[in-house]
């Protein structure tokens, strides 16, 4: 029996025609049923009507853009999960798209690839009905507490002094618990920039956040290394709004 | 002032002086010497205090015109920067379109059968077009670099040099080329110096990046540091073949590749992150050449405030 649920429907709003035939089909087979919106009012019409199970929006586009369609649903409280297609590098457009309620974004021009790794997470960590844990103000993990507003790591009610990409890092860590995390990915999405060797920025910024969080490496409470993939955030991670 | 004024000012001196003479000439005065002096005094006094306000005059028009022209500089360099800032948003934008349709064009064959010499044909172009995706990113990184805010702490230089070196050594195509690193130790090791770790270790990755391109394998490239003053000095020394006089200004320009530089891949956009990641931590970078002997690039860094 092949149930409706087996393969997701997602929606893919982009104004660009080129990217949109190009990329539709190919998330065709890698088992999605993908339908088509070519501007923002088209795609608020069409996740009312049709429900989709994960919106992939475009910021720049004519008419209503992708920022004023997420803020538009997230203020009418519907928390489809939404992955963002952002511009390469701008660092205030990255800080936007998790404010706003965005469950992740991908730059463009991206690997295909990536954006299906990216789809079957969001729908992994997808809780029905209720924000992500992008749109949250506080993130809790045992005694760990991530401050999102004041931009401040609360560790057994103490506040820990940390330079402000190792903050940066862990937020995007805290928000996509469980989940197995590329150098390459961080390095681009925290860092913003995919210098060729800049992996080994990261391994810094997660040893120096290591230190503070005083996680041990073998038997790792917070920050999980998997070996020569990446990093996972090992806790569970509660939102409080 | 005009000049005519200045002369009215000196004559006080005089013409008191004058008065001062003809009344002593006439036997008016009690005691002539007493008199004298102190007609000398005050004229010597009034000439000093005349010097004075002159200078402080003088010194106020040269510091507003200065100021001016300081306010007028910085305003013009504002606008370039924002101006070449608008340009590259522009131009990322109108190129990441294309280049993502591209992108997903190929995914797409690659999920269709392709006779072998197709494959290779679709390989060369997706090569390309990642190419074409790293130069974007570069450019859009050089325009950010000079708005973005920098994390400025103190960065243990020693250890991010031996970091560049080891991860130089470890490319794929580094072959033989090989590095030596000279870091002092006595009496002391190099001190912290002030900046953005990842900056900085990008600076000096592409400097050695850059080095290894073109030395050739066998050869050693030589990246030494040493402290001079409120100053940590880093040198990134190659036996390439060196860069041409009449180039040496121009290589620090975005997408300008030298006589030598053909043939050999790059973007044409790392010197000029070096040179923007310099001017961002207020540092100095120059370089020495020899044609057919190598060249010496020289960074020089302010150590962290202790």
């Amino acid at each position: 029996m092949v149930g409706q649920d087996v393969s997701p429907h997602i929606l893919l709003v982009d104004d660009e025609a080129a990217i949109t035939t190009n990329l539709a089909p190919f998330l065709e087979r890698a088992g999605f049923v993908i339908s088509v919106a070519g501007d923002g009012t088209q795609a608020l019409q069409q996740i009312s009507r049709s429900k989709p199970d994960l919106v992939v929006l475009d910021v720049l586009m004519p008419k209503m853009d992708g920022r004023q369609v997420l803020r538009h649903l997230r203020q009418a409280g519907d928390w489809t999960p939404i992955i963002l297609l952002t511009q390469v590098g701008e660092a205030s457009e990255r800080a936007m798209a998790l404010e706003e309620g965005a469950d992740d974004y991908i730059n463009k021009p991206f690997d295909p690839r990536e954006l299906v790794a990216r789809i079957r997470s969001v729908l992994r960590r997808a809780r029905p009905g209720q924000p992500p844990l992008a749109a949250v103000w506080r993130l809790v993990s045992g005694k760990l507490t991530f401050d999102r507003r004041a931009h401040r790591v609360i560790l057994n009610d103490k506040e820990l002094a940390l330079t402000p990409k190792a903050v940066d890092l862990l937020e995007y860590l805290m928000t996509h618990p469980d989940e197995l995390i590329s150098r390459e990915r961080l390095l681009e999405t925290v860092w913003g920039w995919d210098y060729p060797v800049g992996t080994r920025s990261v391994d810094t910024r997660i040893a120096e956040l290591r230190r503070a969080l005083k996680d041990d490496v073998t038997t790792p409470t917070y920050i999980e290394t998997v070996a020569g993939e990446g990093y996972r955030f090992a806790g569970k991670v509660e939102g409080q709004a | 002032m005009k000049h005519w004024h200045w002369g009215l000012l000196i004559s006080i001196p005089a013409v008191a002086g004058a008065t001062l003479a003809v009344a002593f000439w006439r036997g008016w005065l009690p005691n002539a010497i007493f008199y004298l002096r102190a007609d000398l005094g005050t004229a010597f006094g009034l000439l000093g205090l005349l010097f004075v306000v002159g200078l402080g005059i003088e010194w106020g028009r040269w510091y507003r015109r200065e100021s001016n022209r300081r306010a007028i500089a910085s305003k013009v360099k504002a606008e370039a920067t924002s101006e070449r800032h608008e340009f590259l948003g522009r131009l990322d934008h109108e190129l990441k379109n294309p280049l993502m349709a591209m992108r997903a064009g190929l995914a797409n064959l690659a999920g269709t059968t392709l006779e072998s010499p197709q494959q290779e044909i679709i390989n060369s172009i997706e090569t390309q077009t990642l190419r074409l995706s790293r130069l974007l990113t570069d450019l859009r990184k050089l325009a950010e670099l000079e708005i973005r805010p920098i994390d400025c702490a103190p960065v243990d230089i020693s250890e991010l040099l031996q970091e560049v070196a080891t991860v130089a050594e470890e490319r794929p195509d580094a072959d033989s080329r090989h590095i030596a690193l000279t870091l002092p130790q006595a009496p002391w090791p190099l001190p912290m110096v002030s900046g953005d770790r990842d900056l900085l270790f990008l600076l000096f990755h592409n400097l050695v990046d850059n080095a290894m391109k073109f030395t050739q394998p066998g050869h050693t490239i030589e990246l030494r540091a040493f402290e001079d003053g409120s100053k940590v000095v880093v040198e990134v020394a190659d036996t390439g073949p060196g860069i041409p006089d009449v180039e040496v200004p121009l290589v620090w320009e975005e997408l300008y590749r030298g006589e030598n530089a053909r043939g050999v891949p790059g973007s044409g956009i790392g010197l000029a992150l070096v040179r923007a990641i310099v001017e961002r931590h207020n540092g100095e970078v120059f370089l020495r050449s020899r044609v057919g002997k190598g060249t010496v690039f020289t960074i020089r860094l302010s150590t962290a405030q202790k």
